[in-house]
C-alpha cells in the first residue's frame, strides 16, 4: 500500500523532483547450469542495454541514458550493473562452481572483458553431483572466498535490494553449495530479498541418478532462506524447442536462451526501472501468500521461431491466450488440476493497456482459471515499454511484444510429488547413501528433508481446499 | 479496382470493384442508372470495412437477389467463397468480377471505409476522453475478482506522447491513408518501427504518403494488405533513406513491381516477400544490392531457374525457402568439387517444408561459398525416413563447411564422426564404381563422383576404407555363427560325407559326442582332425579335447576328418 501511495503522489504532483535510489540487484551464478544461464542472460542484458562486450556502451544508447537521467524516466543500467570510472559497465554478478571448466568457458568466451576476473569464482574439485560434497566437504573449502567476494560488490551498491540465484536442483554445486551460500547470506544479509531461478530435474531427461535427493535435500535447506524461486524445467524447455522452435535436438545453448528471455522478462521492471515501471518486489508481495508456498511458475509467449519472423503478427490478446497454454510453461504440470493463488502478467514491448484489459477480459470465458477461495485479487498486470531484443543467430524470432506470466499455483505440487516419489523408491533401499554418508552427512537429514517436503505437499494441499 | 476489408467472426479479406448507385424503387432503374457513364455514382472506394456478422449475411444476400429499394454498393471479395454471384443480377452486368461467385451486393451503412493514420494512432495510443480518471476507473474482473493494474497510467501517459513514440503497431486498425499532408510529421517525427500489416491501405502511394513524412523510419510492415503498385518506375529519393526491414508478406506484390519500387530503397537490409505468389522473372540490376536477408517463403511459383536470377546479390546471407515447393537446384558454373560463384555471401538457407528428395540436392549446397547455416526440415528426404540421425549424419558429411544443421550446432566430434560413417557406408559402392586403397589405381567412375563429390576428399582426410570396414556385420543370431562342416572318415571311405553345422564355440568333447551317436562307435575311440581348402594338404589334429573348435581356427567349409 506505502508503494501504491508513493506512485499516486508521484503522478499527482510531477514536478516534486526525487533523487532515484538505486535498488541493486547482485546476480549470484553457482554450478554449471546456473552459470550457463547466467553467460545467456547476461549477453541478453547486455544486448537489451546496448552494452558492448567490453563493457562500453553505444553511443546511441548513451544519449538515451543522458537523457533517462534528467528525466528520472530510464535510470536503467544501474540496478544490474555498476560503472566504472573508466566509463565501463560491469555487471553486478558474480559466477561460482566448484571446478573450473565452466567458469573457463566464460573466462575465454566473448563476454570475457565483461567481467572482472573477481567476478568468476572456481574451486579445483567438482561435487560429482553430490549435495554432501557442495555444501560440506568441499563446498565449505571455498564458501569465506565467496562471502568476501560478495561483500565486495555489496560494498559497491548505494541501497542493496537484493539477490538473485541462478542454479540447478539436481547439480552438486547448485543444490549443496546453494543452500551453504543461502544460509550464509540470511545471516549477513538478513533483511535482503532472495530471488532463485531454479532449474528443476527433467523428469525424463536426467543427467545424474541421485538428483531426487540432491532437489529434496537443497529444497529443504533453503525453503526457510529463500523468499521466491522461480522454477524452470528442462524437459519442459526442451519441448518447447523441439515442438516450436523446430530445433530436433535442443542443445543447453538453446534451452538456456530460452530462460534467458524469459529472466529477461521477469527482471526488466527492475532493470528498466522508474515511476514508469512496475517493481518486482511488487510482484512478489502478490506471489507468495506464505513464506513457504514460494514456486511461482513461468510461462512465456510467444516463442515463434526465427524462421517465421513477421509471419506470425501476435496481438495482445494472442501472446495472453498463450500464456495458458500448456505448451508455454517452463515447468510441466497442468495447471487445471490445481488453483491460482495468484498471476501476474508482465507484459514488455508495444502494449496498449487498452488492450490488454480487453485480452483478461476475454480470458473470463475460460474455464480452466480457477483460483482460491481466500485470495481477494485475482491477477496483477504490469507493462513495461522495452521491446523484448532477440539474440541474433538465435532460435526465437524477433517481436514485438512479450509476455511472461508467474503464477503461484497449487498444480506444482505435481512437480513435488514426482520428485519426493523418485526420492522414496531409493530411499527405501538406501541406495547410493553412502556417497553422502562419506562425505559427512547423516542419515537423519534425509528423513528430516523428506519430511518436510511431505509437508510442503500438505501445505498446497490445504490451500487449495475450499472453505 | 479495391479492396474491401469486412469484420465479422473474423477480419476476411476482399478485392473488389466498386460501383454504387441509387436505387429507388425498381430493377430497372438500377440498369439505367449503372449503364449511363453520369448516373449517380459516389466514387470508387479502395479498402472498406463492413460489419457482418454471419446472420447479417444471410439477410444481405436475400435483400441482393430481389434487389429492392435502397443504396447499394457491389462488392468483389477476396475469398470468393462469401460472395454470390459474379456483379450481374439478372442479366445485368453491375460490375465484374474475376470469379464467378465473388460478388456482393451490401448496404453502404455497413461499411467502414477506414480511418486516416493519426487518426488511428490516436486511437489505439491516446485515450480518446482527456481526463486520465477514465482509465483508472476501467476496472476488469475475472469471475468476481479485480485484476489489479499496476502502472497503467503512467504507460498510458508515456504513449499519449505521441512525438516520443519510436516503435508502434498499427495492425488491423483499418489505416487507409496518410491523412492531412504534414500531419504525421508534427505529431510524431520520432516512429522508428510501423507494423502496418492487416490495414487498408490500397495503394504504394499512401505508403510513400505516411513514409515520406517519417525521416528515421527503419522498419516497416505492410503484410495483409491489398496494395497496388505503381506501374512505372519512380524515383523517390529520400523517402526510405533509413529503411533497413520491409515486410511485404501477402500483399500481392510481383517481382517486377519489387524492382520497379526497389530504387527508392537505397539501404534496405531485409525483405520479406513471403505468400505473395511471386515468380522471379528478372535480374535485379543496381537494386537491392544491399539485401541481407531475402524471404521468399510460401510462394509456389518459384523454381531452381528463377533463384539464379538472385544469385548474384552481392550481400545476400539469409535466403529463406520455406515451403516453396522447390525439389532440385544445380549450379552449372561449377564442377564436382568445386565451388560456384553464384550466392557469394550466402551464409544461411533454409529450405523447410519443401520436396527435396534427392541427394543430389544436399551435393549441390556444399558447391555454395560461404554456406554453414542449414535448416531442412520437413522434407522427403528428411522426414520420411525412419532414421533421422543417418540421414543428419549424412546431410553434415556432403557439406564440409556446415556449422549448424536445423539449428542445432555441429561440433568437430560430430562431423567426425558423421564423415567417418558416411565414408563406411558407401565404401563398397567406392569400391564397385573402381575405388581403391591405392591412390594410383583409385579411379571411380564418373557416376560415383556425381552421387558422391566429397567422398575422394575424405578419402584423403581419414585414409580409404579398409577390406575390413566395409564387411557388412550380420546380426549377432546363433543362425550366423554356425560353421557348415564337411565331415568325412579318411579310413571308412563307404561311409557316406556328411555336412554338419556346429557352433565355433563347440568343445572337441562335444563334437565327438555327436559324433560317437552318430557313427555308433565309442568316444574313447575316435580321433579328430580338420584340413581346410585354404592350406591344402595339411592336417591339424584337434587332440585338446576341452578345446573349441574356434581355439583350432575351423572355418567355415572346412572339412573335418574322423578315423577310428
Amino acid at each position: 500500500m506505502i508503494l501504491f501511495g508513493v506512485n499516486l503522489l508521484r503522478s499527482t504532483f510531477p514536478l516534486i523532483s526525487y533523487v532515484p535510489l538505486t535498488r541493486e540487484c547482485l546476480s549470484i551464478h553457482i554450478g554449471q547450469a546456473g552459470i550457463q544461464i547466467g553467460d545467456a542472460c547476461w549477453e541478453l542484458y547486455c544486448l537489451e542495454h546496448g552494452i558492448q562486450p567490453d563493457g562500453g556502451v553505444l553511443d546511441s544508447k548513451k544519449d538515451q541514458l543522458d537523457d533517462a537521467n534528467v528525466e528520472h524516466m530510464d535510470a536503467s543500467f544501474d540496478t544490474f550493473f555498476c560503472e566504472t570510472r573508466a566509463g565501463k559497465y560491469v555487471p553486478r554478478a558474480l559466477f561460482v562452481d566448484l571446478e573450473p571448466t565452466v567458469v573457463d568457458g566464460i573466462r575465454t568466451g566473448k563476454y570475457r572483458s565483461l567481467f572482472h576476473p573477481e567476478q568468476l569464482v572456481s574451486g579445483k574439485e567438482d561435487a560429482a553431483n553430490n549435495y554432501a560434497r557442495g555444501h560440506y566437504s568441499v563446498g565449505s573449502e571455498i564458501i569465506d572466498l565467496v562471502l568476501e567476494r560478495i561483500r565486495k560488490l555489496a560494498k559497491q551498491c548505494s541501497g542493496l535490494q537484493g539477490f538473485l540465484i541462478f542454479r540447478s536442483f539436481g547439480g552438486g554445486t547448485g543444490s549443496g553449495f546453494t543452500s551453504l551460500l543461502m544460509e550464509q547470506l540470511s545471516i549477513e544479509y538478513s533483511r535482503k530479498t532472495k530471488l532463485e531461478f531454479s532449474v528443476y530435474p527433467a523428469p525424463r531427461i536426467s543427467t545424474a541418478v541421485v538428483e531426487p535427493y540432491n532437489s529434496i535435500l537443497t529444497t529443504h535447506s533453503t525453503i526457510e532462506h529463500s523468499d521466491c524461486s522461480f522454477m524452470v524445467d528442462n524437459e519442459a524447455i526442451f519441448d518447447i524447442c523441439h515442438r516450436k522452435l523446430g530445433v530436433e535436438r535442443p542443445s543447453y545453448a538453446s534451452i538456456n536462451r530460452l530462460i534467458g528471455q524469459a529472466v529477461s522478462s521477469i527482471t526488466a521492471s527492475l532493470r528498466f526501472k522508474g515511476p514508469l515501471n512496475v517493481d518486482l518486489i511488487e510482484f512478489q508481495t502478490n506471489l507468495v501468500p506464505y513464506p513457504r508456498i514460494h514456486f511461482p511458475m513461468t510461462t512465456f509467449a510467444p516463442i515463434i521461431s526465427a524462421d517465421k519472423a513477421y509471419h506470425e503478427e501476435l496481438s495482445v490478446s494472442d501472446i495472453t491466450a498463450a500464456c495458458f497454454e500448456f505448451s508455454n510453461q517452463l515447468v510441466k504440470c497442468d495447471p487445471r488440476l490445481g488453483k491460482y493463488m495468484a498471476c501476474c502478467l508482465l507484459y514488455r514491448g508495444d502494449v496498449v493497456p487498452k488492450d490488454v484489459n480487453a485480452a483478461i477480459a476475454a480470458m473470463k470465458s475460460r474455464n480452466s482459471v480457477r483460483f482460491v477461495d481466500w485470495c481477494p485479487t485475482g491477477f496483477k498486470v504490469g507493462i513495461n515499454n522495452q521491446p523484448p531484443v532477440a539474440m541474433p543467430g538465435g532460435d526465437l524470432a524477433k517481436v514485438q511484444r512479450a509476455v511472461c506470466m508467474l503464477s503461484n499455483t497449487t498444480a506444482i505440487v505435481e512437480a513435488w510429488a514426482r520428485l519426493d516419489h523418485k526420492f522414496d523408491l531409493m530411499y527405501a533401499k538406501r541406495a547410493f547413501l553412502h556417497w553422502y554418508i562419506r562425505e559427512g552427512m547423516e542419515e537423519g537429514e534425509f528423513s528430516e528433508a523428506r519430511e518436510d517436503l511431505a509437508a510442503l505437499e500438505k501445505d498446497y494441499e490445504e490451500v487449495g481446499q475450499s472453505f | 479496382v479495391c479492396v474491401l476489408c469486412f469484420s465479422g467472426s473474423g477480419f476476411r479479406w476482399f478485392r473488389s470493384w466498386v460501383q454504387t448507385w441509387h436505387h429507388s424503387s425498381s430493377h430497372a432503374e438500377v440498369t439505367s442508372h449503372v449503364a449511363k457513364p453520369e448516373g449517380p455514382t459516389i466514387g470508387i472506394y479502395n479498402h472498406v470495412l463492413g460489419e457482418f456478422g454471419e446472420k447479417k449475411k444471410k439477410k444481405k444476400r436475400r435483400l441482393a437477389t430481389d434487389v429492392s429499394a435502397g443504396f447499394w454498393l457491389g462488392v468483389e471479395w477476396d475469398n470468393p467463397e462469401r460472395g454470390k454471384h459474379d456483379g450481374s443480377h439478372e442479366g445485368t452486368v453491375y460490375f465484374k468480377c474475376r470469379h464467378p461467385t465473388g460478388g456482393s451486393f451490401i448496404r453502404p451503412n455497413k461499411v467502414n471505409f477506414g480511418v486516416d493514420f493519426l487518426t488511428a494512432l490516436k486511437n489505439r495510443y491516446v485515450l480518446e476522453d482527456g481526463p486520465e480518471e477514465d482509465g483508472k476507473e476501467q476496472i476488469v474482473t475475472i469471475g468476481n475478482r479485480t485484476v489489479q493494474t499496476v502502472g497503467f497510467d503512467s504507460v498510458i501517459k508515456r504513449q499519449s506522447q505521441l512525438n516520443k513514440l519510436e516503435d508502434i503497431s498499427l495492425r488491423n486498425c483499418a489505416v487507409n491513408g496518410a491523412g492531412d499532408k504534414g500531419g504525421i510529421a508534427t505529431a510524431c517525427p520520432h516512429i522508428r518501427k510501423v507494423d502496418l500489416s492487416r490495414n487498408l491501405l490500397s495503394s504504394w502511394d499512401d505508403v510513400i504518403d505516411i513514409a515520406d513524412q517519417l525521416k528515421d523510419l527503419e522498419v516497416l510492415n505492410l503484410s495483409e494488405n491489398k496494395l497496388e503498385f505503381p506501374s512505372c518506375s519512380t524515383s523517390l529519393i529520400g523517402t526510405f533513406s533509413a529503411l533497413k526491414v520491409l515486410v511485404l508478406n501477402r500483399t500481392g506484390i510481383t517481382w517486377a513491381e519489387v524492382l520497379r519500387c526497389a530504387p527508392g530503397w537505397p539501404v534496405l537490409e531485409e525483405l520479406y516477400l513471403g505468400s505473395n505468389n511471386i515468380c522471379i522473372s528478372e535480374r535485379p540490376v543496381d537494386v537491392l544490392q544491399t539485401v541481407k536477408l531475402l524471404d521468399l517463403s510460401s510462394n509456389q511459383l518459384i523454381d531452381e531457374n528463377q533463384l539464379f536470377l538472385i544469385a548474384y546479390l552481392p550481400r545476400l546471407e539469409q535466403l529463406i525457402l520455406s515451403n516453396i515447393g522447390i525439389s532440385s537446384i544445380h549450379f552449372p558454373d561449377a564442377g564436382i568439387g568445386c565451388k560456384t560463384s553464384l550466392f557469394p555471401s550466402l551464409q544461411y538457407l533454409v529450405v523447410n517444408d519443401n520436396q527435396i528428395s534427392q541427394w543430389s540436392f544436399i551435393n549441390e549446397l556444399d558447391k555454395l561459398q560461404s554456406l554453414d547455416t542449414l535448416s531442412c526440415v520437413r522434407n522427403p528426404l528428411t522426414a520420411g525416413s525412419k532414421d533421422s540421425q543417418t540421414t543428419r549424419q549424412f546431410i553434415i558429411a556432403r557439406i564440409g563447411q556446415l556449422k549448424t544443421l536445423d539449428r542445432c550446432q555441429i561440433l568437430p566430434e560430430e562431423r567426425r564422426g558423421a564423415e567417418l560413417d558416411y565414408r563406411k557406408a558407401f565404401g563398397n559402392e567406392w569400391k564397385k564404381a573402381g575405388g581403391h586403397q591405392n591412390p594410383d589405381k583409385n579411379r571411380p567412375n564418373e557416376e560415383f563422383l556425381a552421387a558422391h563429390p566429397r567422398y575422394q576428399f575424405l578419402c584423403q582426410k581419414y585414409g580409404a576404407p579398409e577390406d575390413g570396414e566395409l564387411k557388412t556385420q550380420q546380426p549377432f543370431i546363433l543362425k550366423n555363427q554356425l560353421l557348415t562342416l564337411k565331415i568325412r572318415y579318411p579310413d571308412q571311405l563307404d561311409q557316406k560325407v556328411l555336412e554338419k553345422q556346429l557352433p565355433d564355440s563347440m568343445t572337441i568333447q562335444k563334437v565327438k559326442g555327436l559324433l560317437s551317436r552318430l557313427l555308433k562307435v565309442p568316444v574313447s575311440q575316435l580321433l579328430l582332425s580338420y584340413e581346410s581348402p585354404k592350406m591344402p594338404g595339411r592336417e591339424i589334429e584337434l587332440e585338446n579335447d576341452q578345446q573349441s573348435l574356434q581355439f583350432y581356427s575351423v572355418e567355415n567349409g572346412d572339412s573335418l576328418l574322423v578315423r577310428w
